[in-house]
């Protein structure tokens, strides 16, 4: 599966893609089978509002401890926060999903940013 | 220290208000994020992982208590309440805001601060000796040579777009306490044997991908030529440096392409084509700019401050704090504080709002309004009467900040990494803390001696990993965290730059390795030497055989 997330222009948060609109909360964001086009077709609106985010891209997001993980752990910390200060950051409001999302084990590459970066 | 006139500040307002004016044309629309990127660089604003980084020029490491109370009040105010010290000594804000950014700027103006050029392919903020004006050793007051540096070269019309960033250190000390052999241009201040002041220009050092400890390519340029020796080697790199691939646009790889030699001549050719007349500094205005660093007012004391001794005698934290983070000043009754960052579960060069207000207090009242930050991300207190220093490390030591450990094993430079850098690759900070509680013990701290561990969470090595007696290096290996150690770095006069020890290792078996290291050091080591002496002695291989014997 996989989400979409960018930056806000405004001030710089990690948010998610939800059915037309941009929220910050992980466990929110719409989740895209990997072959749907649905994905590439939000990937497109998003790049049509540069006065809302920067860099959009897509990233893998797996099952774990009963809810949702981006597979790459840098994407585990954009949508936590900093591992040195646990209560600054989404990860604040604690929870199920937080936990979930720290609790994701193995690792790989974020493979959207990877191409963010080669497209540049 | 340096004053800003009505010149500088109306510059640093007027740039502070073109930003505004930027930020309010890309919230418009009317400039791209590829229009707007480099305008936001120049004044020190990176889109980073979590949020936009504030990278604040420090300028020479420079601060008095107004300033910093400034830099309190803006990470309370626009940030969550802390700021990092890093190795450029600069400070960095974690959490700011795109909209608020120009807001911030004119607070930083108001007391004469700015993030002009802390960033982009530009001359940065200049680093110098955090000891200036303090320490015995030196011949010359480095901050007033840092200070011409940065007037000439800020928005510099002709090195603006250079091919990449560009990064000067200057010191008059024998003991380098700058990384200058480690920067694009280190100044180092000496006497010849006629007494005449002058430089060693050493070029072309630097860490990243390709680190080099820069050669000295001329043993002693007169001070009045500075600015025209200058103006010669940025013109031969504008000229030649790389500009079709980023990894080799530095002006080290240039230095190296050319060598020392061939590189020295092309700037000897060019400056001697430049009138000195318009290029180098009229001696009135160096007179001037030296005005501002004269001598301070200091008290006439005995060299002993009995007050300070029975203090020590009854407090053996005291005792520790002097033997560490005390050193000697150039006038009697009085000395340096080195101010740790390192407290061992802390984030290293972090400080908190009320952290910051402690320290100017402490400047204000006890260290004639003068504070300095350093590129071992600490802070120092740099003229502390004798008389004065049980007070002192009382309200430090309430304040969480009095961490008797520099230069100790657990005082680790360490970037920001992953947890916070879109460039990284893995997390530093953790490292860090993990090594300094396996080693919080303050006893053995002080039997192991000056071992400096640098963490970089990426190839671009922010954390001087190259330069580390134990150098660490985040990478990402399919994927997971792992870190590659080396050894044998000196990022002081002694420079030199680490070997890999072996193959990488996952987080948790890092404090494990440092022990294996320190304890083939303690068992191997004689006389006085120092960790860095050990291993230059021995070689790698006891260490490498200490570390990696499990794994046979």
């Amino acid at each position: 599966m996989k989400a979409l997330t960018a930056n806000r222009l405004i001030d710089g948060e990690v948010v998610f893609w939800k059915a037309g609109a941009w929220i910050e909360r992980f466990a929110d964001a719409q989740f895209f089978a990997d072959d749907d086009a649905a994905g590439a077709a939000a990937v497109e609106t998003a790049k049509g509002q540069p006065t809302v985010i920067v860099d959009p891209y897509l990233i893998d997001v797996v099952e774990s401890g009963g809810g949702w993980a981006p597979v790459s752990y840098r994407e585990r910390l954009r949508a936590l926060g900093p591992t040195n200060e646990p209560t600054h950051g989404k990860q604040a409001e604690g929870g199920a999903s937080v936990e979930a999302i720290r609790a994701a084990a193995g690792a790989a590459r974020s493979t959207g940013r990877v191409d963010l970066i080669r497209r540049k | 220290m340096y004053r800003y006139d009505a010149i500088d500040r109306e510059f640093v307002a007027d740039r502070a208000a073109e930003f505004r004016g930027q930020v309010a044309r890309r919230l418009a629309g009317e400039l791209t994020e590829d229009q707007f990127k480099p305008l936001r660089l120049m004044n020190g604003l990176y889109l980073q992982l979590h949020a936009y980084m504030l990278r604040v020029a420090i300028p020479y490491g420079s601060m008095d208590s107004r300033q910093l109370r400034r830099l309190a009040h803006i990470a309370r105010t626009y940030d969550k309440g802390y700021g990092h010290f890093t190795t450029r000594q600069n400070l960095q804000l974690n959490w700011i805001k795109l909209g608020d950014t120009p807001d911030i700027l004119d607070q930083l103006a108001e007391v004469d601060l700015h993030a002009i050029q802390t960033s982009g392919n530009c001359i940065r903020n200049v680093t110098a000796d955090p000891y200036a004006g303090a320490t015995a050793e030196e011949i010359d007051d480095p901050r007033v040579w840092s200070e011409v540096i940065r007037q000439w070269s800020t928005l510099h019309p002709e090195f603006s777009f250079l091919p990449r960033k560009f990064k000067f250190a200057v010191t008059a000390s024998a003991k380098d306490r700058t990384a200058a052999r480690v920067h694009d241009i280190g100044l180092v201040l000496r006497r010849s044997r006629d007494g005449a002041l002058g430089f060693e220009v050493i070029v072309g050092g630097g860490q990243g991908r390709t680190p080099y400890v820069g050669p000295t390519i001329r043993e002693h340029l007169p001070v009045g030529s500075l600015l025209s020796y200058l103006q010669a080697i940025l013109r031969v790199y504008n000229r030649h440096g790389r500009r079709d691939n980023i990894y080799k646009a530095r002006i080290k790889i240039l230095v190296a392409a050319l060598g020392k030699e061939e590189f020295a001549r092309q700037v000897e050719e060019e400056w001697s084509k430049i009138d000195s007349a318009p290029a180098d500094l009229p001696d009135t205005e160096l007179a001037r700019i030296r005005g501002a660093f004269t001598p301070l007012a200091f008290d006439s004391l005995p060299a002993r401050s009995e007050t300070f001794e029975a203090a020590k005698a009854a407090s053996p934290a005291l005792a520790r704090f002097a033997r560490n983070n005390v050193k000697p000043h150039k006038k009697p009754g009085y000395a340096i504080v080195e101010i740790s960052l390192k407290a061992h579960h802390a984030t290293p060069g972090d400080a908190s709002a009320e952290q910051m207000e402690t320290v100017a207090d402490l400047a204000e009242r006890y260290s004639l309004d003068d504070v300095r930050a350093t590129h071992e991300q600490n802070l120092v207190l740099p003229h502390v009467k004798l008389d004065d220093l049980p007070a002192v490390h009382g309200a430090l030591e309430a304040a969480g900040l009095a961490t008797p450990n520099i230069g100790l094993i657990s005082d680790i430079i360490a970037c920001p990494g992953l947890d916070y850098c879109a460039l990284a690759n893995a997390r530093a900070i953790p490292i860090a803390q993990a090594i300094a509680q396996r080693f919080e013990d303050a006893d053995r701290a002080e039997l192991i001696g000056e071992l400096k561990i640098k963490i970089s969470g990426c190839i671009n090595a922010c954390g001087h990993h190259h330069v580390g007696n134990i150098g660490i290096l985040g990478v990402d290996k399919k994927g997971e965290e792992f870190y590659q150690l080396s050894l044998g770095g000196s990022g002081q006069e002694d420079a030199s730059l680490a070997q890999i020890l072996g193959p990488g290792m996952s987080a948790d078996k890092v404090p494990d390795a440092i022990e294996a290291l320190v304890d083939t050091y303690l068992s191997a080591r004689t006389g006085q030497e120092r960790f860095l002496d050990t291993v230059r002695r021995l070689g790698m291989a006891p260490f490498k055989e200490a570390v990696y014997a499990d794994a046979h």
